[in-house]
């Protein structure tokens, strides 16, 4: 009776809140304190599928969903990215009969880091994908190996771990373990021998702190590596990317499978890899996953068109207090050939909780926008300064960069007959204020 | 000049980097030549070729790895001290200088015991904040953030009186060590870019004569962006 009130109440709260516009997690919290067992008493799918990792979760999930779905699979899946156990515990009340039976196949979640040893402790994941660790958001979650324990704490046994060969940290999980599925990237035309990145958290041996070597970088700490000292190296993949033509915006699985990609980044095509693993797991065919990743858009708002006056623009939503997710969006901006101006937008740090650090700055690769494609950089919001002070220590020259406090001076400023392109590289906390003044497609 | 950036590429969370670029650019604005030596744990040093020194914050695993090598030189790094040349020594780094620090499972590990401090980590919930400091050698507060996971304690050498944000242990109201011209605190990040002031105190003990500070434009509006930020959210906090 209490399973049936609580899911009833849990279900009436979302529709509610659905109507209002207003987040996922209320449900959840509500349920949670009528019946704070609820996640046990309720019967899950034969599959739970978790994603977690600094960065690309959303994306991860959305992709994997998409093929599953495409494929006739029942997924129920968090797509508003409410990613805590109150949040998940909205998905799973939410696609229960009221009899306590989750009415799907397959139970998608996309977990927060920190959190997920509690939301496992009642939902154990079957198989249990780790994208990467990255520095992010340092404020909250202190750094990579403090994120590594709280993750640690939420592996538990019999569920199979789906990891990223090519992150030491992350691979590190896999350490004793037998059934391990790893995925990865062989070298890729655009490796590097040595880093390209403001610092290196692959400097250093995970395991036995001893230095490591690299043979090769994908991008930043990402790549193949080995422990000088203690044998710790990149583990062989399972399912791996075989080759990416970044230019032609292609990608080969498998040596055999091509699949076009909407979205021309290293790490768009690790996502595409983690959900291509997973989707393989659930026994659909290489050939039907490349259908279906090819040429996808990810609807998740992380990559917007936009006009403004004449002009064309991408806006790649990146996350502040997360430099390789700065990083890859920067990349983008420097491959494109027919030249392109770069908008940065740096206004109020979090939009979920107070700070006004800007330390993370200094962890970006600032120094790559000095390449010939990116013609002028225009760097506005209220940290303006302090990305000024940032930019004066890379060697990009001074006349290349135009300053803006107000994120409406520095849009009137690009709205002009220049020919570039646009990129505006911003996070989910600012990327409102600047929609606001141009033309979404 | 000669600055060591010691342990970079192992105590390198945040952008600790910028603070030797920082002061090397102001020592190179006032006239200076100034060369920086990066070194790694296991690298040999003679500590006393050193005008300056500087150590940056790292992970807890990384901070034992370095406190074993940092031992070594223990008695340079001390007559370094005492001599009256600057250190600075952010985020964890610090923590090396007190008794002991015991880890959240226990075990203790012998510091250099410079200070009579010793340190407790724990592992369930990472202590982070914007704070404004205080002290008596800067007429302007000091800005920034704090992201660790350690509680002090029988601090007696206090650097900073804390207006915003977390202490060196549970509401002691004072954070960090000072000793000579060794300044010790949890700060983290390019502490002497976001204080331009504090990296102005720094470079004139160098110099032993005002360093340049008219470039200073951006970094210096910055500041009183973020200083009041945090004023407006110190005077929330007290309502």
């Amino acid at each position: 009776m209490r399973v049936f009130l609580t899911i009833l109440i849990c279900r009436l709260l979302r529709f509610a809140g659905g109507l209002v516009g207003k987040g996922s997690s209320m449900p959840g919290k509500v349920a949670l304190r009528l019946c704070p067992d609820i996640l046990s008493r309720v019967k899950l799918p034969p599959y739970i599928i978790a994603v977690t990792g600094s960065n690309g979760k959303t994306s991860t999930v959305e992709m994997i969903a998409h093929i599953l779905l495409q494929n006739g699979k029942r997924v129920a899946w968090n797509r508003e990215g409410s990613n805590q156990i109150e949040g998940v515990t909205t998905l799973v009340l939410g696609s229960a009969t009221l009899g306590g039976r989750v009415k799907s196949d397959i139970l998608l979640i996309e977990s927060d880091e920190r959190f997920a040893r509690y939301t496992f402790k009642y939902i154990k994941p079957t198989h249990y994908v780790i994208t990467n660790l990255y520095r992010d958001q340092l404020t909250r979650n202190g750094h990579p190996e403090w994120v590594y324990d709280a993750l640690a704490d939420s592996i538990y046994d019999g569920t199979q771990l789906i990891l990223n060969a090519d992150d030491p940290l992350v691979s590190r999980f896999g350490q004793g373990r037998e059934d391990v599925v790893w995925f990865g990237a062989d070298r890729f035309s655009s490796d590097t021998d040595t880093l390209c990145s403001a610092y290196d958290d692959g400097a250093y041996c995970p395991c036995c702190k001893a230095p490591m070597t690299y043979t090769s970088h994908h991008y930043n700490h990402i790549g193949h590596y080995a422990c000088t000292a203690c044998g710790y190296r990149r583990h062989d993949t399972d399912y791996t990317i075989t080759a990416v033509d970044l230019e032609k915006g292609e990608m080969t699985v498998d040596g055999k499978y091509k699949i076009a990609l909407a979205l021309k980044s290293l790490y768009n095509i690790y996502n595409i890899m983690a959900a291509y693993t997973v989707a393989s797991i659930a026994g659909i065919s290489g050939e039907k996953i490349a259908a279906d990743m090819n040429n996808y858009v990810l609807k998740n708002g992380r990559v917007i068109t936009f006009s403004l006056g004449s002009r064309r623009g991408t806006l790649l939503a990146s996350k502040h207090e997360n430099s390789i997710s700065y990083d890859q969006s920067i990349r983008v901006a420097c491959a494109h050939k027919d030249g392109c101006d770069v908008l940065i937008i740096v206004d109020a740090v979090s939009r979920k909780y107070f700070t006004s650090d800007v330390s993370w700055l200094y962890d970006i690769d600032f120094e790559m926008l000095g390449c010939e494609n990116v013609r002028q950089i225009v760097l506005a919001g209220k940290y303006v300064n302090d990305l000024a002070v940032r930019f004066s220590y890379t060697d990009i020259s001074p006349e290349k960069i135009k300053m803006f406090e107000d994120i409406g001076d520095a849009v009137k400023h690009l709205d002009s007959d220049r020919a570039e392109y646009i990129y505006t590289i911003t996070c989910f906390s600012d990327k409102g204020k600047f929609l606001a003044l141009v033309k979404e497609d | 000049m000669r600055l060591l950036h010691w342990y970079h590429d192992i105590m390198n969370l945040y952008g600790d980097y910028a603070n030797v670029s920082a002061l090397k650019r102001m020592l190179e604005k006032s006239g200076e030549s100034v060369t920086v030596d990066r070194l790694s744990p296991g690298d040999s040093v003679r500590v006393e070729d050193y005008d300056f020194i500087f150590i940056g914050s790292g992970t807890e695993r990384n901070q034992r790895v370095v406190l074993e090598d940092f031992k070594k030189h223990a008695e340079a790094f001390t007559k370094f001290v005492e001599s009256g040349k600057p250190v600075l020594m952010t985020g964890n780094s610090f923590e090396m200088l007190g008794k002991t620090i015991t880890d959240a499972q226990g075990n203790s590990f012998d510091g250099l015991g410079m200070f009579g401090f010793t340190v407790t980590e724990q592992n369930k919930t990472r202590q982070t904040s914007d704070v404004i400091y205080e002290c008596d050698f800067l007429t302007r507060p000091l800005v920034g953030f704090v992201n660790k996971c350690s509680s002090l304690g029988g601090v007696t050498d206090n650097l900073f009186r804390v207006r915003l944000g977390l202490s060196d242990c549970d509401g002691s109201g004072s954070e960090g060590v000072r000793k000579n011209n060794l300044f010790g605190t949890h700060l983290t990040g390019p502490v002497l870019i976001k204080n331009p002031h504090f990296l102005a105190y720094i470079a004139e003990k160098l110099l032993g004569r005002a360093p340049a500070t008219d470039y200073l434009t951006y970094e210096n509006a910055g500041y009183e962006v973020t200083l009041s930020e945090l004023e407006k959210r110190a005077a929330e906090e007290k309502q």
